[in-house]
């Protein structure tokens, strides 16, 4: 035997396995499932749900399985009658202050808790209560809403939030049994350095932190006769919406996606890969307008609104680097009420567009003051007042949003036909679809500033250095005479990585992208739960697939890209394209609050 | 503001390299705070001159039953309201103090006049059942206090009359 393998039996069955491995990571490698509603393998183990107790032979207690590594010759028991009894009594105990509220409750039927209730049996609460009153919401932030009342402190989102995303916006405060998760002083997550990501509903094991729903923002809107309901879906939804309807993980949903939103009564549905296209466009150019001009570089990505608020509040000295191009979802908006309505005949003020994104993150960003462009362009116009104020984009859902939508709607969704999205705002590209998985942004640019710059046509479409699965990711793209180095990076604690070589003066970058996500928007805050590593895997292939069943794959060849340009903007980074398409970035501080 | 904001640093620059600094220096900066407690606006200039979050600041700050977060008055009046001071009246007493020096109780169980001279607590038992109902005032164990007696010494530190008791 190895001598850093130590021998095992679990339950009877014999085995060998690293030493160092968690006891409940050991059990999963013999086909045993044990709970846990605190443990998050590679994230978070914090010990403080009791609900993955096993007996080992030779011990007095039970002992807490995510907590322990296998020793050798240890024989575990997973199910004995003491083992059962611990965990029901301490799913009980959690249950204690519960609100049990299943039937009222975003995360029913998606609930960790609530499904090792059922497994238990547990049919009352036999423990009292010792909180006396309801704790108050989190209603603070555009993105998400915290309610402390559902929390069990397992400690996952505290976790995520500081050590893979280093921002640490959430803490557990006070102790004993007024111990909570809370920002600083209380403020909220709206007035905090949230990112909001929304790593931490997806890692919740039940309903205490959630995305803020405009669900029946949009059902009102899609009933007013007297408006024009636009939709665009984010690249990432087609590859994560069929995993909320209960398909097999990653199922590439395209079509039923697109049918299931005009029975939803959309009058339009378009698509954000049209104006992740466009974002192409106009970062190729900025990049080559930076590279031959001596701007700043590195240049970075701006399309992730988590890592948006995160350089502007941790790293203010550095927002030069972004590069000053809107996201797609927003160069969406402000296209579809400045060209399209122009186009079409339409009257700005009585669009509203929709989107549906994987992120909470892009609800906020939707929000920001700034992104009301097509608003201007009209009042510039005199066509509408100041005080007739509309934003480019009106409502975000996320692919959770969808689904229940989808689900209260009736909507069978896996029986549906497939069907197209509408012109002109509906055509992509190949390169528009991989925006969804990390690294897909650069290969997208590099595509189009390569043909581009030399004029030449890219034989090798797909870098492979670039989606391999690791947190920081390089290659060097020979451009003519220039060696372009780039890098690929998501979440945000390896960002700061990045960010420091650029503070350091050692950053040898021409352009990085970064997500704020693990694995990019595929893995997003506002996707279907749950969304490990192994489904995320599933949704990447189903990315590239698609990409590689697209007609066209770079985005300059975009049809319907090369007519708004023809016919509107007329050019990438024209006097148009920067009032419409280009932003600018607040310097927050992490510490005034 | 200012001045604190320079006292603060000059807290965290001698101790930053000290083991469990954060600590210290919360403790002093609470000591030499105006009303004994550390505000929100120190706690973030903690942070920031440490470069810490401040999600963790308050994490420590809220552990630790030393800290205060809010005001504390001058003088400290502390009623037990256990099962033996209870049966001796120690609910009308604490009502009939709170009323008196005109605040309520809240959630987290004290309460501190507007002009920062009183701050009211209760404890769960002071261990002195025997001489029920026992009030502590700065520190100093009053045993089989009357509404009066305690009035009056209220009345004492807020330099009205002398203390008779
Ligand atoms: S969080 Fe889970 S257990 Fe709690 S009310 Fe919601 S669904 Fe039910
Ligand atoms: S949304 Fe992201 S940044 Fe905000 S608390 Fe959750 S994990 Fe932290
Ligand atoms: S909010 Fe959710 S993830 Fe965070 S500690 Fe509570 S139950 Fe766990
Ligand atoms: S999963 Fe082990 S204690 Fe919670
Ligand atoms: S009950 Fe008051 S001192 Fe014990």
């Amino acid at each position: 035997m190895d001598s850093n393998q130590v021998h095992v039996t679990i339950d009877g069955n014999e085995l060998d396995v690293a030493q160092g491995t968690k006891i409940i990571d050991a059990c999963n490698l013999v086909g045993i499932h044990l709970p846990s509603l605190c443990y998050l393998k590679d994230i978070s183990s914090y010990g403080s749900c009791g609900v993955c107790v096993v007996e080992v032979e030779g011990a007095k207690r039970l002992v807490r399985s995510c907590m322990q590594s296998v020793q050798n010759n240890m024989v575990i028991h997973t199910h004995t009658q003491r083992v059962l009894a611990a965990r029901k009594t301490n799913v009980e105990l959690l249950l204690a202050n519960h609100e049990m509220t299943c039937t009222t409750c975003e995360r029913n039927l998606n609930c960790e808790l609530q499904e090792l209730a059922q497994q238990m049996g547990i049919r009352d609460q036999r423990f009292v209560k010792t909180r006396k009153k309801p704790l108050a919401l989190d209603l603070t932030s555009l993105s998400l809403v915290r309610n402390p009342n559902a929390c069990i402190l397992c400690n996952r989102c505290v976790e995520v939030c500081r050590s893979m995303q280093s921002v640490s916006a959430i803490q557990m405060t006070r102790r004993g049994l007024s111990t909570q998760v809370a920002t600083f002083a209380e403020l909220g997550l709206g007035n905090s350095v949230c990112t909001n990501c929304g790593q931490c509903s997806l890692v919740c094991p039940t309903a205490a932190i959630t995305e803020k729903s405009s669900e029946q923002e949009v059902l009102d809107a899609l009933a007013d006769p007297n408006l024009v309901v636009l939709v665009q879906t984010a690249p990432a939804i087609r590859v994560g919406l069929g995993e909320a309807m209960g398909m097999e993980e990653g199922a590439l949903v395209t079509g039923k996606m697109v049918s299931a939103l005009r029975t939803m009564g959309f009058d339009r549905v378009f698509d954000t890969q049209f104006s992740a296209d466009l974002t192409i466009m106009e970062e190729g150019y900025e990049l080559i307008e930076r590279i031959q001009k001596g701007g700043t570089l590195p240049m970075i990505t701006s399309c992730s609104p988590g890592w948006i608020k995160f350089i502007e509040t941790f790293y203010p000295e550095q927002t030069d680097h972004l590069s000053t191009c809107k996201s797609p979802q927003q160069m969406f908006g402000a296209i579809a009420k400045t060209y399209y309505a122009e186009k079409m005949g339409l009257d700005p003020a009585t669009i509203k567009v929709v989107s549906i994104m994987p992120c909470t993150a892009k609800k906020f960003e939707a929000g920001r003051n700034e992104m009301d462009s097509s608003h201007a362009y009209w009042q510039h116009k005199g066509v509408v007042g100041e005080d007739e104020h509309f934003c480019d984009v009106d409502y975000v859902l996320t692919t959770r949003e969808l689904a229940r939508m989808l689900k209260r709607l009736g909507i069978n969704f896996a029986s549906l036909q497939e069907s197209q999205f509408d012109d002109p705002l509906g055509e992509s590209t190949g390169s528009a679809v991989i925006f969804a998985a990390s690294g897909g942004v650069m290969e997208a640019a590099l595509r189009t500033a390569y043909e581009k710059l030399t004029g030449n046509s890219l034989e090798n479409l797909e870098f492979s250095a670039l989606r391999e699965r690791k947190g920081i990711r390089e290659a060097t793209l020979q451009i003519g005479d220039l060696a372009c180095k780039v890098a690929v990076t998501n979440t945000l604690g390896n960002a700061r990585v990045l960010l420091d070589q650029i503070k350091d003066g050692k950053s040898e970058y021409a352009f990085i992208e970064v997500m704020t996500c693990p694995d990019g928007c595929i893995g997003g805050g506002g996707q279907s739960i749950p969304s490990h590593a192994e489904q995320r895997s599933k949704r990447i292939e189903s990315i590239y697939e698609e990409d590689r069943g697209k007609q066209s794959r770079k985005s300059h060849e975009n049809p319907s890209i090369q007519t708004l340009y023809a016919s509107f903007l007329t050019e990438p980074l024209s006097e148009v394209s920067h009032h419409l398409l280009h932003t600018h970035y607040t310097k927050r501080s992490a510490w005034d609050y | 503001m200012h001045d604190r904001l320079v006292a603060i640093e000059h807290i965290v620059a001698q101790h930053r390299h000290e083991h469990g600094a954060l600590l210290s220096i919360l403790e002093e900066v609470q000591r030499t705070s105006e009303h004994n407690y550390l505000s929100k606006d120190e706690l973030a200039h903690v942070a920031r001159s440490l470069t810490l979050p401040l999600a963790d600041v308050y994490s420590v700050a809220t552990f630790y039953a030393f800290f205060n977060l809010k005001p504390q008055g001058e003088h400290v009046i502390t009623v037990c309201r256990g099962t033996a001071c209870h049966t001796r009246g120690s609910k009308p007493l604490l009502e009939k103090v709170l009323t008196y020096l005109g605040i309520s109780l809240e959630d987290d169980g004290s309460a501190t006049t507007a002009d920062c001279r009183f701050t009211v607590h209760t404890v769960a038992c002071f261990g002195q059942c025997a001489l029920a109902p026992v009030v502590s005032v700065d520190g100093v164990i009053h045993s089989r206090i009357t509404e009066k007696q305690l009035l009056m010494l209220i009345d004492a530190l807020a330099g009205k009359k002398e203390a008779v008791v």
